[in-house]
């Protein structure tokens, strides 16, 4: 049992660092959900259909720059000094990620002309933050010893989303070397909150000549938080109804949107072959329900000053600290704001090259499956080039890989991942065809996999499909 | 690939997949966990002269100066739980030629005193003013007590009747806070 929860809590609790980074499904053929990350991908099989709620559930949790074991591990070393070395060790571009996707449904077929129409419903879960540096070293220790120092409201950047995406895309094969693929997306927002571009600094400093000891200040703030979706939710009252209301936003009746996917897929030569995709060119628009925090100023507190009036009997004294709460009220009003506004998606950017070598996969006397396409080396490796837009910079990871075919039955994807947090992520992934029948699951940080809790880097994709070729 | 050997691979790939866990780590670590910030806040702060020690409506002399503020922050139930210690820095100038008795008392909200300070002041000189500074420094039942408060009374005592104050009294505060969460 320890074992089993284990196995799926642990990747849970892991830490990964590029949430959307798929390296393993992308560009593997075998798998009808490599489509999602690279419209372009060319599919073998005439048709597929998901396992309705099983076609891929993924889950990607963790962060840049700590492990559990950085926290948790055994050690002499107190528990807190371990917490504020990792406060110190990291910096405000680390970030805590959380991805979840759950497909709902998936289909796809080939037409005459060779066309591959797939499309589907997918719910994703996508939460981002970096590392608010400055106010958990505010919050760990204080200001005592940070006089002076500025605490940047910029630190705080965080993203959250739930949403559907309801799917329709096409691949084509446009002439011998090149095949372009595109997908048409409607996102179904179910909820959504940000904080970002947050700017101003706080701080306390001692001033000579200044009335008191100190002087608090809050410089230039200019704090945001838009969310959408949320209230009306925290209004619906009881657990049915929340659930209900959220149903029907998962069937697009929640903030809708717009977005496409691009990708494309070219053969240089019979064994060499260039991809690319584009994931997410789109947004969401919050028309409904959309509710923002504004908060803007300049503020000083030097404590109370008291005046000492010469107070006649029943008049009562001054009401100084009430002063010091309005004028914080007036200096920094938080304003309500109830207007719509539009959130781009994360746009995702992914690039290969591969390389095919080893005896031809296709042995069988008909060829037309394939159609000598570079697809059936037995063997490839690769690399590959993963971008994602995030709000204070895009990020980036590069994966070299390794494929091979074993027969019909199972096809194996080893990939090396290097980014600036893990120069150590080895990952696998495996898809199985039985008749029909095929499943996949891709993990990555293999070699963390003895001890989980040294990993940064860990995520799960699995799935299940039905595969259907005319000829079989 | 025959059905036996496809059972059989997957049967091997999920055994290899439950050996996977978590070691050396000790979750029950969490409960040890203490935040244990230290807020250095400014208290209160004033200047008295010479017009502050008569009543502006009838000239009559005042011996004892005196004014109250709400400091509601201490009875919040964060600072109840979580203060440990509590280290007032009083700053006090005196240019004026007669000595003081400076009190400051944290009133509960029935007007009942449960904590107080006291801080005698030296007579000082225009030319040479005398600097008092007062640590104090307040934990255990002190922190139980001070933590009722919400409001403030400052006294400032003259010991006798006066003639004419030249020079100012002036007081700079702070507060140091040692939380453990």
């Amino acid at each position: 049992m320890r074992n089993l929860l284990c196995f799926i809590l642990i990747p849970l609790l892991g830490c990964l660092t590029y949430g959307q980074n798929k390296q393993i499904l992308y560009d593997f053929g075998d798998i009808p959900q490599s489509l999602l990350v690279n419209p372009a991908t060319i599919m073998d099989q005439d048709y597929h259909v998901g396992i309705p709620f099983l076609s891929q559930v993924s889950f990607h949790f963790g962060s840049s720059g700590v492990s559990a074991y950085d926290i948790f591990g055994k050690s002499n070393v107190d528990i807190n000094t371990r917490i504020r070395n990792v406060i110190y060790g990291l910096d405000k571009y680390d970030f805590f990620s959380v991805n979840q996707q759950l497909e709902i449904l998936s289909f796809g077929w080939k037409n005459s002309k060779g066309i591959y129409y797939s499309g589907g419903i997918y719910e994703e879960l996508d939460v981002f933050t970096y590392f608010p540096k400055d106010w958990a070293i505010l919050a760990w220790e204080g200001n005592s010893e940070h006089i002076g120092r500025n605490f940047h409201f910029n630190d705080i950047s965080v993203t959250a989303e739930l949403l559907s995406v309801f799917h329709f895309g096409a691949n084509k094969r446009i002439n011998e070397k090149l095949t372009l693929g595109a997908r048409a997306k409607i996102y179904s927002s179910i909820a959504h909150a940000r904080s970002t571009d947050n700017e101003g600094v706080f701080k306390t400093v001692e001033v000579e000549g200044s009335d008191n000891i100190y002087i608090h200040r809050i410089i230039n703030a200019d704090v945001t938080v838009q969310t959408s979706g949320i209230q009306s939710l925290s209004d619906a009252g009881s657990g049915a109804a929340v659930a209900n209301e959220m149903l029907s936003r998962v069937f697009l009746g929640g903030n809708l949107g717009l977005g496409v996917d691009l990708g494309a897929t070219y053969q240089i030569k019979d064994n060499l072959i260039a991809t690319a995709s584009l994931i997410d060119i789109g947004a969401v628009f919050h028309t409904k329900d959309a509710e923002s925090y504004e908060a803007k100023g300049n503020h000083n507190l030097d404590g109370i000053e008291l005046l000492f009036p010469a107070l006649s009997d029943g008049e009562s004294a001054y009401d100084y600290y009430n002063d010091i709460e309005d004028n914080f009220e007036n200096d920094i009003p938080v304003d309500t704001i109830n207007s719509s506004y539009t959130q781009f998606r994360p746009l995702k950017v992914n690039a290969s090259i591969k390389y095919g070598f080893g005896k031809k996969q296709n042995s069988k006397v008909c060829d037309c499956l394939n159609k000598d396409k570079g697809e059936d080396w037995r063997e490839e490796v690769g690399l590959q080039l993963f971008a994602i837009k995030r709000p204070k910079k895009p990020q980036f990871a590069y994966t070299a890989y390794y494929k091979r075919r074993f027969g019909d039955f199972l096809i194996g994807k080893l990939t090396y991942t290097i980014d600036q947090y893990s120069a150590t992520n080895v990952g696998m992934g495996l898809s199985t065809n039985y008749n029909w029948f095929n499943f996949y699951v891709a993990v990555d940080n293999i070699l963390k996999y003895p001890n989980v809790a040294k990993a940064k880097n860990v995520s799960l994709q699995l799935g299940f499909n039905l595969k259907i070729d005319k000829n079989e | 690939m025959n059905k036996p050997i496809y059972l059989l691979f997957w049967s091997v790939l999920i055994m290899v997949c439950f050996t996977s866990c978590v070691k050396d780590t000790d979750f029950d670590q969490a409960d040890d966990i203490v935040l244990s910030p230290v807020l250095e806040l400014d208290f209160i702060y004033f200047t008295l002269d010479q017009s502050d020690y008569f009543n502006p409506n009838t000239g009559e002399q005042r011996l004892i100066v005196t004014d109250t503020t709400d400091f509601e922050i201490l009875n919040e139930s964060f600072v109840r739980d979580d203060l440990k210690r509590a280290e007032y820095l009083f700053k006090l100038e005196n240019s004026a030629p007669i000595s003081f008795l400076t009190e400051f008392r944290f009133l509960n909200e029935n007007d009942e005193v449960v904590y107080e300070v006291a801080i005698p002041i030296s007579a000082g000189s225009i030319a040479a003013p005398v600097l008092t500074e007062h640590i104090e420094n307040i934990e255990n039942q002190g922190i139980l007590e001070l933590t009722l408060a919400s409001k403030v009374v400052v006294n400032v005592i003259i010991p006798s009747s006066f003639e004419n104050i030249e020079g100012a009294l002036n007081l700079q505060s702070k507060t140091t806070y040692f939380f453990e969460i």
